[in-house]
């Protein structure tokens, strides 16, 4: 019986599941409706481009030709760009920029916020002034930065040649070798705010009890630090690296305003070699490629970013 | 470097008119076989007749009634809307540019008060990706006032309407035969010039005078300005040529194309006397000649702006009135701008200024091995297609539009300090007059007319001039390859644009 049962009824078991979700569905269709209208935007203004990229990274848009006469070219797109140099120096650009810019945000925000979580006199003046490279357009900071780090009249170069550092104009910008570094270093003083911000938030919910155990027990500060804070912030240390390396892979502002990509590709990452392909070169096929490319590389980063935001919540539930 | 000076200085200081003149019947006597005449001949002008003496001899000789001729075309009492976009005065115009625009906008008011006008004045370097972006949304305004350089790419791309002189009641023989090739694309013609700009060779006297050269001589071959260069750094400290390399910005191949012109390179064959812009051009012995001299100025002597990779021509208007830069191309706006600059400036500074002011001079961009060239520059005023004008076209009124930007009265005004009217009436108006009479080294740009060579008339031509040529100097400059793997990485990089069209 049992066995003829279980035939009978495990062929029954998928109808019986769509069944179930289109009643839940009608049952919940109030639930449905009252998010239709967002799903409905967000299809139109996410989903659609999003296509459109994908379906354009597979044809060629001669820049002499508008995007309705198009020509298929499958994945020659995809090939042009992998064979290119440019690919390889954008990619180690944006390796380079990405890692090194999460690095130094990361360590300076985390020893920002540790160093204003103790109490001291003039800790919320500091507070305020280290926020202020955060609360500044990406835009005018760009513009600034440009001008402080000007070879010929730059304020940077100016102080290193009165110290004696140096004895004549340093091309911060316009030096293949500087390049780089000096974008970093922009970029990290404007991103430092938002690991410290992070952070400190995380460490005030790090137990006092806890803290104080430890110290009972003989441990040092840097035990303390090790095996007490570090442990209960691992889920915003998680998100606050994800969430810079997300926010510095797609940083368009700084260098393109600072550099434009230049000197002579020096400081092209692929978000502005993406820009510059298509909107410099009117190649919107290989730029959409380009950009599909960077798609799954966002799309693996938010895959981890959102698992460890649900751990983060599941700890917290629990 | 004494040689230099001792080979180069005059034994007596030479009148600028006088040399002007001197230097337009050299150029005539040189007669037609020379290149130079090939490219006046290309560029409509007559050297014969082209020089500083005659320009002023037809200035303030007619009078043009601007309206009654525009209402031939669109009458008075039209009602209706036109949206235009234009890279107008900015916060680097001289003032008497913001004057213009002003007066422009107020004059077009009353000639039409039934049409609406709303205008965008956009920043240069970003106006093309804007445009492309909103003719391929179907969001173009009406009329836009585009660069020499952009407008055949939307030709090309069907975005422009079929646009001639004669729709907006003008003769094709108004207008310089280079600037009309500018907007003719496969035997059609898609727009009318505005203004058409020829730049000089601008120097500072007293610099001149202290690294031991003829403060009143310009160099005479590029082969000079190398010298003179470095010269000048070794012996007084200061920059010698202002140099603009930035990617993606047109002052730099406004600058260096003039070089590579007259070195006898080009990016295709534009420079030659019928160009069929199949010929590459940027890797032949010319170019790499005119690209190692910018490679010896920038890496051997360091006799030019460290900056000049992320320069654009704004960024060396300071140095030069502070006195640290010697040398540039330059518009006669640059005049009108140290001067408005001098005026504002305060104290010490002020008086640093005025010095710079009084040392300025302008002369003719040097020659090269092969030739004396200047690009012929300017804008042309053109209409969208219908069915990707936002909002729809209203033709009337963008006729009315353009034909007030391109007649003679305002196509003088508007380019006031921007060198030659598009319309050439506009050189027998009073306010030419008023202009050869207030703005000191007009003549000399106007002069270097003949010398004037069109980009070439492709679509491509903007990817190359922008992208290419100054992707090639950074190349080069920045050592991250030697001039000729340069030069041949730029050719190639030409090719694959050609054959992907």
């Amino acid at each position: 019986m049992t066995g003829a049962v279980a035939g009978l009824v495990a062929p029954a078991a998928a109808p019986r599941s769509r069944e179930n979700l289109l009643r839940r569905i009608v049952r919940h269709r109030a639930d449905y409706l009252y998010v239709a209208p967002a799903l409905g935007v967000m299809a139109l203004v996410i989903g659609y481009p999003i296509y459109y990229t994908i379906h354009l990274s597979f044809f060629r848009t001669p820049p002499n030709l508008a995007l309705d006469e198009k020509i298929f070219a499958g994945l020659e797109n995809y090939q042009r760009i992998l064979e290119a140099d440019t690919f390889q120096e954008a990619t180690w650009n944006t390796f380079v920029w990405t890692i090194y810019s999460t690095f130094f945000s990361f360590v300076l925000g985390f020893g920002a916020a540790l160093a204003l979580n103790r109490a001291f006199h003039g800790r919320g003046l500091l507070r305020g002034v280290l926020l202020v490279p955060y609360v500044i357009s990406a835009v005018a900071a760009s513009y600034v930065w440009r001008w402080l780090y000007h070879s010929d009249v730059g304020v940077i170069g100016a102080f290193a040649t009165a110290l004696g550092l140096s004895d004549g104009p340093i091309n911060f910008l316009d030096n293949r070798q500087w390049v780089m570094a000096s974008l970093i270093v922009v970029n990290v003083w404007k991103e430092f705010p938002f690991a410290m911000i992070m952070l400190m938030a995380g460490l005030q919910t790090v137990p006092e009890q806890l803290l104080s155990a430890a110290r009972v027990d003989g441990a040092g500060p840097w035990s303390r630090f090790r095996h007490v804070t570090v442990p209960h912030l691992k889920s915003v240390i998680l998100v606050t690296v994800l969430l810079l390396l997300v926010t510095n892979l797609n940083s368009f502002t700084i260098p393109y305003i600072m550099t434009g990509g230049g000197p002579a590709g020096a400081s092209e990452i692929w978000i502005t070699h993406i820009y510059q392909i298509a909107f410099g070169r009117i190649r919107f096929g290989l730029a959409s490629a380009y950009s599909v490319i960077l798609f799954v590389v966002m799309m693996a980063l938010g895959y981890f970013y959102v698992r460890a935001l649900t751990a983060s919540e599941e700890k917290a539930a629990a | 470097m004494a040689n230099w000076s001792k080979r180069l200085v005059p034994t007596r200081l030479i009148d600028r008119r006088a040399f002007l003149g001197s230097t337009a019947a050299a150029a005539i006597a040189a007669g037609l076989s020379t290149e130079t005449w090939a490219q006046g001949s290309k560029t409509g002008v007559d050297l014969n007749s082209w020089t500083p003496k005659y320009i002023s001899s037809i200035a303030g000789t007619e009078n043009y009634d601007t309206a009654a001729e525009c209402y031939k075309v669109v009458p008075k009492d039209y009602a209706g809307r036109v949206t235009y976009w234009y890279f107008g005065p900015n916060a680097a115009s001289p003032q008497i540019q913001h004057e213009m625009d002003a007066q422009f906008w107020d004059a077009f008011s009353k000639t039409y008060p039934n049409i609406k006008v709303t205008k965008q004045n956009l920043d240069y370097n970003e106006m093309l990706n804007k445009l492309r972006t909103a003719a391929l949304g179907k969001a173009a305004p009406m009329v836009a006032r585009l660069p020499i350089l952009w407008g055949v790419e939307f030709a090309a791309k069907g975005q422009l309407k079929e646009f001639k002189p004669e729709d907006v009641g003008y003769s094709r023989d108004e207008f310089w035969p280079g600037a009309l090739k500018s907007v003719t694309w496969k035997e059609k013609t898609y727009g009318v010039p505005t203004n058409n700009e020829t730049m000089a060779f601008i120097w500072n006297a007293d610099l001149f005078k202290q690294a031991g050269l003829d403060p009143e001589s310009p160099p005479a071959t590029w082969d000079d300005v190398v010298a003179y260069s470095k010269q000048i750094k070794e012996k007084t400290g200061k920059n010698g040529y202002g140099m603009v390399a930035r990617v993606n910005a047109g002052n730099t191949p406004f600058r260096f194309m003039p070089q590579l012109w007259a070195f006898g390179g080009g990016a295709l064959d534009e420079a030659e006397a019928s160009p069929t812009y199949k010929n590459i051009f940027i890797n032949n012995a010319g170019s790499k000649a005119a690209l190692q001299a910018s490679y010896d100025m920038y890496v051997r002597d360091r006799s030019v702006p460290a900056s000049a990779l992320t320069n654009t021509q704004n960024e060396n208007q300071d140095p030069f009135l502070q006195g640290q830069l010697a040398m540039m191309i330059a518009h006669p706006a640059e005049y009108a701008v140290m001067l408005d600059r001098a005026k504002k400036a305060t104290g010490d500074d002020k008086k640093a200024a005025d010095a710079v002011v009084a040392n300025m001079r302008y002369g003719f961009v040097p020659k090269g091995s092969a030739r004396r060239a200047i690009v012929f520059g300017g804008s042309n005023a053109h209409i969208f297609n219908p069915d990707i004008v936002e909002g729809g076209l209203d033709l009337n009124a963008a006729k009315a539009l353009v034909c007030m930007l391109t007649g003679p009265e305002w196509s003088t005004k508007l380019a006031w300090t921007d060198s030659n009217p598009g319309n050439v009436r506009g050189f027998k108006t009073r306010w030419m007059k008023e202009r050869l009479d207030t703005i000191k080294f007009l003549d000399v740009t106007t002069s270097m007319l003949p010398y004037g060579v069109p980009f070439p008339v492709l679509p491509q031509s903007a990817e190359i001039m922008n992208i290419v040529v100054p992707n090639m100097l950074q190349n080069a400059l920045t050592k991250k390859m030697s001039v000729s793997d340069a030069a041949d990485d730029a050719a190639k990089k030409i090719k694959d644009l050609m054959s992907d069209f």
